[in-house]
């Protein structure tokens, strides 16, 4: 598994408008290498669509870059919010993560060399059990480790992850948030992540980013979410929240929510 | 032209019946074994991009690839493959650039092409006696020419499932995390809705406008029953696809049945999804 030392995004002027309606408006903003990001913001505030952008699949005007040092290709994982996918479809947990990478047809059969390296990745996220599971028979849970698995695949420089953790249970939430910073720690990608939970954040970020169509702030967990960036983006009501609160109880066992 | 006559004569030997000695029995023969492997794959991609309303779009353009053969004084033979795959490469391209959903998009083109094609074909009532044969199919008068046609796609659709299989697998289940992970999603698409135009066109040739579908997802249903793999569901489709053909050939041959080629091959694929249903329900899983 290589090492790397991180991708470093930078949005300057980045505005997304779709049928006639403004997404991100006049975006600046920058994810430095190898740490953890963390996008926040209320629903609409234009989080996947910032994400979408990165990856190239929305128009957008204005400049993102990404860059490591170097000058070489990015390599990018992704992971979903929810994979969208037909459930009656018969595809095994491994030829999920064959699929992208060998060329040899399936039907014909699968290369040792690519199977062994997908039973590493699946190992890496704890899921090597499930390999000849059809995947539409996996738990929310057990779908977000094989995504994760097929992102770390591509051996990214950045991985991108939307709302990674949506549907699955606060200890479920924990132990994935805990099994991606141990896999960063060996493999040193930068990580953007959007997330709806600010214990998440607080917890597993080292940079956040607070987005509602433009960035309202950025910085460190506690640079950034202040009582009245949560305000502005949130609405006055996320004001009788201490925030405070959320970094007093950062060594909590995952359970401590917004 | 080449000389197929020792493929004829092959295809005899592989099924020695009465009703394989006559000449067009054993080139319909090798017109279905070189057609259904082809639906068969070529449905299971269908099933998984949810595109049955597509091939059907496809299938319904032959009046429209009739039409226009007639408006240039050129054979249909020519125009169907052509026009059948400019709408096909159409539809995908509107569906990647709209807004609109897929069966709306769909439905589109195919009103306009179904018209188009009537409102020339009904100026001339000889040839709208003649679109019986599309609507019907007819693999028993299956010429030289589309023999060679039917050679030349398979060496196609054969590079493209070795090369793209699994590609295309990874953009059915999920187009957006295939392009993010460097998947060329649009060219895999294009490719696929060219190739897809022209089985569907040759289908029509086959079974008729009516039954391509059962001949492209019948199949593909009846795999995803009894396959466990994405592997294996490939080996399904191909098996259920190239048997519904040869038998559906040979009961429609008997006196005792006497029954059209194409309805015979759609009624024995139904049968093997019926099987198929209750092994996937045997298993305990829900049927496709």
């Amino acid at each position: 598994m290589a090492q790397t030392a991180g991708a470093s995004v930078t949005f300057e002027n980045v505005t997304v408008r779709l049928d006639g309606v403004t997404i991100l408006d006049n975006v600046n903003v920058s994810a430095p290498p190898g740490k953890r990001s963390a996008i926040v913001g209320p629903n609409g505030a234009g989080k996947t669509t910032f994400l979408l952008a990165l990856l190239g699949q929305v128009p957008h005007s204005g400049t993102i870059r990404i860059a490591v040092e170097g000058g070489r290709p990015v390599r990018i994982g992704y992971v979903p919010q929810r994979l969208a996918f037909d459930r009656g479809l018969p595809v095994t947990a491994l030829e999920f993560m064959l699929m992208g990478r060998q060329r040899l047809p399936l039907w014909l059969g699968r290369r040792h060399a690519h199977v062994e390296r997908a039973r590493g990745w699946l190992a890496a996220v704890e899921a090597d059990h499930l390999e000849r599971r059809r995947i539409g028979a996996l738990s929310g849970g057990e779908t977000q480790r094989m995504l994760l698995a097929l992102a770390l695949q591509e051996e990214p420089d950045l991985l991108i992850l939307d709302e990674p953790a949506a549907g699955v249970d606060l200890n479920g939430e924990h132990v994935f948030c805990e099994l991606l910073e141990k896999l960063r720690r060996d493999r040193g990608f930068t990580q953007l992540m959007v997330s709806h939970d600010l214990a998440t954040v607080t917890r597993h970020s080292d940079w956040v980013i607070c987005l509602n169509r433009q960035v309202v702030a950025e910085g460190t967990p506690r640079q950034a979410l202040t009582r009245a960036t949560l305000t502005a983006i949130y609405g006055p009501h996320m004001g009788l929240a201490d925030i405070h609160e959320l970094f007093h109880h950062k060594d909590c066992d995952g359970s401590c929510r917004t | 032209m080449p000389d197929l006559t020792l493929l004829y004569n092959l295809a005899g030997h592989l099924l020695p019946f009465d009703c394989m000695q006559a000449a067009f029995m054993r080139q319909a023969l090798v017109g279905l074994l070189l057609l259904a492997p082809m639906a068969g794959a070529m449905g299971t991609q269908v099933v998984n991009f949810r595109m049955a309303f597509f091939s059907d779009a496809i299938s319904h353009s032959a009046f429209a690839g009739v039409a226009i053969g007639l408006l240039l004084s050129i054979s249909p033979q020519w125009t169907m493959p052509v026009f059948g795959m400019l709408v096909g490469v159409g539809i995908m391209a509107a569906r990647r650039h709209s807004a609109l959903s897929s069966d709306t998009i769909i439905g589109v083109f195919f009103s306009a092409v179904v018209a188009f094609g009537l409102a020339v074909v009904s100026r001339d009532r000889g040839v709208a006696r003649d679109l019986q044969r599309f609507l019907y199919g007819d693999i028993l008068t299956i010429t030289d020419a589309e023999i060679l046609g039917l050679i030349a796609l398979a060496a196609a659709m054969a590079a493209f499932q070795f090369w793209g299989y699994n590609r295309m697998l990874y953009i059915g289940l999920n187009a957006e995390l295939a392009k993010a992970h460097r998947v060329a999603v649009a060219a895999y698409q294009y490719l696929f809705a060219a190739l897809l135009s022209l089985v569907v066109i040759f289908s029509v040739w086959a079974v008729g406008v009516f039954l391509v579908t059962a001949l492209l997802i019948v199949p593909a249903a009846a795999a995803r029953n009894f396959a466990r793999s994405a592997g294996s569901m490939f080996w399904w489709a191909t098996l259920v696809s190239v048997s519904s053909a040869v038998v559906g050939l040979l009961i429609s041959a008997q006196p005792w049945a006497r029954t059209a080629t194409g309805a015979t091959m759609a009624l024995v694929a139904a049968a093997w999804f019926v099987l198929s249903a209750v092994v996937a329900r045997g298993r305990g899983e829900r049927p496709s």
